[in-house]
């Protein structure tokens, strides 16, 4: 129980501030893109029309992420959304499901993850918004439908980088914390397993795809 | 008779090990007695089924019990807690607590009964989608736990985390209000996400052809309707963390409890609002998927109107933390 809320930090002063690095969170990212990177290998290796197994779950990733972004924006966005929509989506799951191997933590359990990805689709949502509508346009948005509901929609706008990085920490922290405890009142006898497959890879596989989900949706609020 | 420290924080593990199970205990057993309910509805209309329908309300009631477990894993922890090294500040942290844990479980019990009761209805009405209903309801009813989870999260911070070194005077406020912020804060979304996730399961059984859009928004839309709980949790977790600096007035303590309390109570009318308007547009969405872009665009605008009542309690309970 004394893991709990404990992080390996390195501290490394700065002009006067300091820098801290969470040291397992950025090795486990590390592992999760190589593990990416070596699923991607195997999936796009010697492509034949009758495809091998990793092919075909690339082909599923490939395919259902397309769907869904074509869906929400039009054919050309999707096509421009699509490859960051299927990355983000395929990261966000392994670091959910890496929590499952022994010694391993899910990158997704720390703020900071969760919170930059957010801060990424909040950036390119604005970035899209921005290119759609023209700056003017942009700028009017926020004075809709009276001029003095401005700070509210700024507020509103901001509130969602809050929300959509803290559901993901909030689920996979929980789900994580759900897990030590109850090992360490059952002295890890019967209940675990089921605790993971529930919290790890269901929870862990629907977090991802609201992530993912919402994130196609601020970009389709903001160019449309 | 002599009242000392331990004696306080027994006092204190007591009543919130009570509470905890207490206010835990309401939620899921509304929500199983709607799924019961519904399942002997689907029974009567088709008593061949009878054995699935069956099979199919023991998962839904097992999945709807998991937000009173949770209360109840609190309440055990707090009674069989270490009693032998404890300070002041351990009294507001055990009421705070099971105080969260309770109010938390309210919302996640009744929401996540809705859709298994629903998922018996639709069984029954399309008995060749069984499979695909039951995954619906899992995971609207997963999902729909989440504010449970988020109010256990910060029991447990409030539990483990070590406050030595704090002052007291307004420390123990801010943990009681992160104890009302996470607790109440979880009512409305849970119920909302269960009234979501229960024309989910309706729209699939009624119109099997559109169950992937169906689903999606089912997921939409309660992703949207979690994030009153969610501003719930940011002001808990700003209370727990922030450093406040030692201060004797007890205005600024008070401060602390009504940030608490005004981000809680706040957050209940945004996620029952926010779940009505999800609910329909799923509904909706799964009889007429031509009008999806629409129905969905309206969706979203409504519960983005929806919840600006939920953010202005976010700004006042803001303003009371690091203004006043």
């Amino acid at each position: 129980m004394e893991e709990l809320g404990k992080i390996h930090q390195l501290i490394v002063p700065f002009f006067g501030h300091t820098m801290t690095f969470n040291l397992e969170v950025i090795l486990m990212t590390w592992i999760v893109f190589i593990a990416l990177l070596i699923f991607g290998f195997f999936a796009a290796r010697n492509k034949r029309v009758i495809p091998g197994p990793v092919q075909v779950v690339g082909e599923l990733f490939i395919a259902q992420l397309y769907g869904l972004t074509e869906d929400a924006m039009d054919k050309e966005l999707g096509k421009k959304y699509g490859p960051m929509v299927c990355a983000l989506f395929m990261f966000l799951l392994f670091s959910n499901w890496s929590g499952l191997l022994p010694f391993m933590e899910e990158p997704t359990k720390d703020l900071n993850t969760p919170l930059s990805l957010g801060l990424m689709g909040f950036f390119i949502a604005h970035y899209a918004g921005i290119r759609a509508k023209g700056f003017k346009g942009y700028i009017k948005e926020y004075f809709e439908p009276i001029f003095f509901m401005m700070p509210l929609n700024l507020i509103g706008e901001l509130a969602k980088v809050v929300s959509i990085s803290f559901r993901l920490f909030g689920n996979i922290m929980g789900g994580s914390i759900i897990i030590l405890v109850v090992s360490h009142l059952t002295y890890s006898v019967l209940l675990p397993p089921f605790l993971n497959a529930f919290f790890t890879i269901f929870v862990g596989a629907i977090q991802a795809f609201v992530f993912t989900m919402l994130t196609i949706v601020y970009i389709s609020v903001q160019v449309k | 008779m002599t009242y000392d420290i331990q004696i306080w924080v027994k006092v204190a593990a007591f009543i919130g090990g009570g509470m905890a199970m207490g206010f835990g205990a309401i939620g899921a057993a509304i929500g199983e007695g709607y799924t019961a309910a519904r399942a002997n509805e689907a029974i009567a209309r088709n008593p061949e089924l009878a054995g699935d329908l069956f099979k199919t309300m023991l998962v839904g009631q097992a999945i709807a019990e998991t937000a009173s477990i949770f209360a109840l894993i609190i309440a055990m922890l707090l009674l069989f807690a270490d009693f032998s090294h404890v300070t002041t500040l351990t009294i507001s942290i055990f009421l705070a607590s099971g105080l969260c844990m309770g109010l938390g479980a309210i919302g996640s019990g009744i929401g996540s009964g809705l859709p298994t009761g629903e998922a018996c209805a639709g069984i029954v009405r399309q008995p060749g989608m069984r499979n695909r209903i039951t995954t619906i309801m899992l995971a609207g009813s997963a999902i729909a736990q989440s504010p449970a989870i988020f109010a256990l999260v910060t029991s447990l911070i409030l539990l483990f985390v070590d406050f030595t070194g704090r002052p007291i005077s307004p420390t123990w406020a801010a943990i009681i209000g992160a104890g009302f912020a996470a607790g109440l804060g979880a009512i409305g979304s849970g119920i909302g996400e269960g009234l979501v996730a229960k024309s989910g399961c309706e729209g699939i059984a009624r119109q099997p052809l559109s169950a992937t859009l169906t689903t999606n928004t089912m997921l939409l839309g309660m992703a949207v309707t979690e994030t009153t709980a969610i501003y719930g949790l940011l002001i808990a977790c700003i209370l727990i963390f922030k450093n406040f600096p030692a201060a004797e007035s007890i205005a600024s303590s008070m401060a602390l409890i009504s940030a608490g309390l005004c981000m809680g109570i706040g957050a209940i009318g945004p996620g029952i609002g926010e779940g009505f308007t999800a609910q329909s547009a799923v509904r909706w969405i799964a009889r007429s998927e031509s009008s999806a872009a629409q129905l969905t665009r309206s969706m979203l605008v409504g519960q983005a109107v929806a919840e600006s009542t939920g953010i202005y309690a976010l700004v006042i309970s803001l303003v009371l933390i690091f203004v006043l």
